[in-house]
């Protein structure tokens, strides 16, 4: 079931030209619990919830994806590259182990 | 002989120190990586929270800048200047107390003062004030005077099983002594300058936390009782700290670890 | 040519081991999760068998003391051209003593430009972390480097 969650992509430089080579993050809040871990007061496992798969789409294309596993940080990070190949829409869809389906997006918009 | 027990309690601390340094002190490196962090802080997101809070409760940047009878212009300054005495409070308040009033004038009902999403709404306010300089005048007024002396005085205080103060880890004599890793910071504006990079990210907790929230967690851990968050004792106490961090340029969402 | 039956012997086999390891590394003390994976069975997995290469194209980028196990940054750079014919596949971070030693798999393109991943990582105690890359060639690559983990500080 799709939930609403805290999600931020962010691209470095602010400003950029086609071509260029940007910095891109996508930065979540998710609880990414392994499973493992008992709540301190009740004495109970924590169930397993954490971001199995992560996509960057990129006007129609899909230039990286991620297969994730349990040990990333609770509020997780993603960061790499990609060039910058005209206008258009960078979309991040993200599934947790729960099958919770979620995705973000954000504008490109080159300039020059 | 107080001073002898401060003597031998500090030799002790010292040496607890020093084995801590030679074992793992981080190198310079390392460090530079966690504050490569800051790019990237999960924060970031908490404080997104924050500002759709304050839209909706609290009528967004103009609602809070009208409540504070100030312009959208003289709002950064002044966020930089708390916590304030305001004469409609009839107390010295922190930027959390100033929202649960604007919240309620709003007809709603305020958010805890612990509460998350109380923490996620403050950073962003405080986050407004970014870039300005940090300029608490604790001689503004007697109120502010007596919260400073207040303050000073709960950092001073020994309390406790262990008979320690906020002093006893945070005093000029021990900062940059390594305890467990981590080097005593220098709370003042020459070193971390704590008011100013607070509210801030916890990653051993992993979620945003005020400053008042974590001198809870100091207190508790030291073993002295825990003073409860927006009291006259703990806002005093962010009123001295914030006043040694004076003139400190403000940058928030901080991250800590 | 390998019988149908054989096959499924074979495979047998394998699903029986992989079932075993967990259990016997995990007892009592930790609960195991269906995940769990060690290092070994990772890399293997990963490469199919072949060895990996040491290379000081892959700079990989970790604490030596981490100042807690929660959050570790780990930051993956490989020298590579990004092109079409020439570039890095997927890096593979690894830490070698989670229960599941596979932290994540970033499969890159050309499209990506610049063969970078950076993320922060939860590591369960003082372990190995591994950045393996597998280049279009069909190669491996690998960097690893000790991290300790400590719990720093008061709170």
């Amino acid at each position: 079931m799709a939930q609403k969650r805290k999600s931020l992509i962010k691209i470095k430089p602010k400003k950029f030209k086609d071509g260029e080579v940007v910095k891109v993050s996508f930065m979540v809040m998710h609880p990414m619990a392994t499973g493992t871990t008992k709540n301190k007061k009740t004495k109970e496992l924590i169930p397993a919830k954490f971001i199995n798969s992560v996509k960057f789409n990129y006007n129609g294309k899909e230039i990286t994806n991620m297969t994730v596993w349990e040990a990333l940080s609770t509020n997780p990070v993603f960061t790499t590259y990609m060039k910058i190949n005209g206008k258009g829409k960078l979309t991040v869809t993200y599934t947790d182990n729960t099958g919770e389906v979620n995705e973000k997006s954000k504008k490109i918009k080159p300039k020059g | 002989m107080k001073t002898g027990i401060k003597i031998a309690l500090s030799v002790a601390l010292l040496s607890t120190l020093s084995f801590g340094g030679e074992q793992f002190a981080m190198s310079d490196a390392d460090r530079a990586m966690y504050a490569e962090m800051l790019e990237n802080n999960p924060a970031d997101l908490m404080v997104a929270n924050g500002e759709e809070l304050l839209a909706e409760y609290c009528g967004g940047d103009e609602g809070i800048a009208a409540f504070l009878k100030q312009s959208e212009d003289s709002l950064p300054a002044y966020l930089a200047g708390f916590p304030r005495y305001l004469p409609e409070f009839k107390q010295v308040v922190g930027i959390d107390q100033v929202l649960q009033g604007l919240m309620s004038k709003n007809g709603h009902k305020p958010f805890k003062l612990k509460s998350g999403d109380m923490f996620d709404m403050s950073a962003y306010v405080k986050s407004l004030a970014n870039g300005e300089k940090s300029n608490i005048d604790v001689n503004a007024n007697p109120q502010m005077k007596e919260a400073y002396a207040l303050g000073k005085k709960t950092y001073m205080t020994k309390r406790g099983g262990r008979g320690l103060s906020c002093n006893s880890c945070h005093s000029d004599a021990v900062i940059g002594s390594v305890l467990r890793t981590q080097p005593l910071p220098d709370l003042s504006a020459k070193g971390v300058a704590v008011a100013a990079t607070w509210p801030a990210y916890r990653m051993t907790k992993s979620s945003l936390r005020t400053l008042q929230r974590r001198f809870q967690g100091c207190m508790k851990n030291a073993l002295l009782k825990v003073i409860p968050i927006g009291s006259p004792e703990m806002v005093a106490l962010e009123v001295y700290l914030t006043s040694e961090a004076k003139g400190a340029e403000i940058a928030v969402p901080g991250l800590k670890r | 040519m390998m019988q149908r039956r054989d096959f499924f012997k074979k495979l047998g086999v394998v699903a029986a081991v992989s079932a075993v390891a967990p259990v016997m590394s995990f007892a009592g003390d930790k609960p195991k999760s269906k995940n769990a994976m060690s290092y070994k069975t990772a890399v293997d997995a990963i490469t199919g068998g072949k060895t990996p290469k040491k290379s000081s194209k892959v700079k990989l980028k970790v604490p030596e003391i981490a100042e807690n196990g929660a959050v570790v940054p780990v930051t993956v750079n490989v020298e590579s051209p990004m092109t079409s014919s020439d570039y890095v596949k997927a890096i593979h971070i690894l830490a070698s003593k989670n229960f599941n030693a596979r932290c994540i798999d970033v499969n890159l393109t050309p499209a990506n430009g610049k063969a970078m991943f950076s993320t922060r990582i939860k590591l369960g105690g003082t372990q190995e972390v591994s950045a393996l890359i597998e280049l279009s060639n069909g190669d491996f690559l690998i960097a690893t480097q000790s991290v300790k983990v400590t719990i720093g500080g008061c709170g």
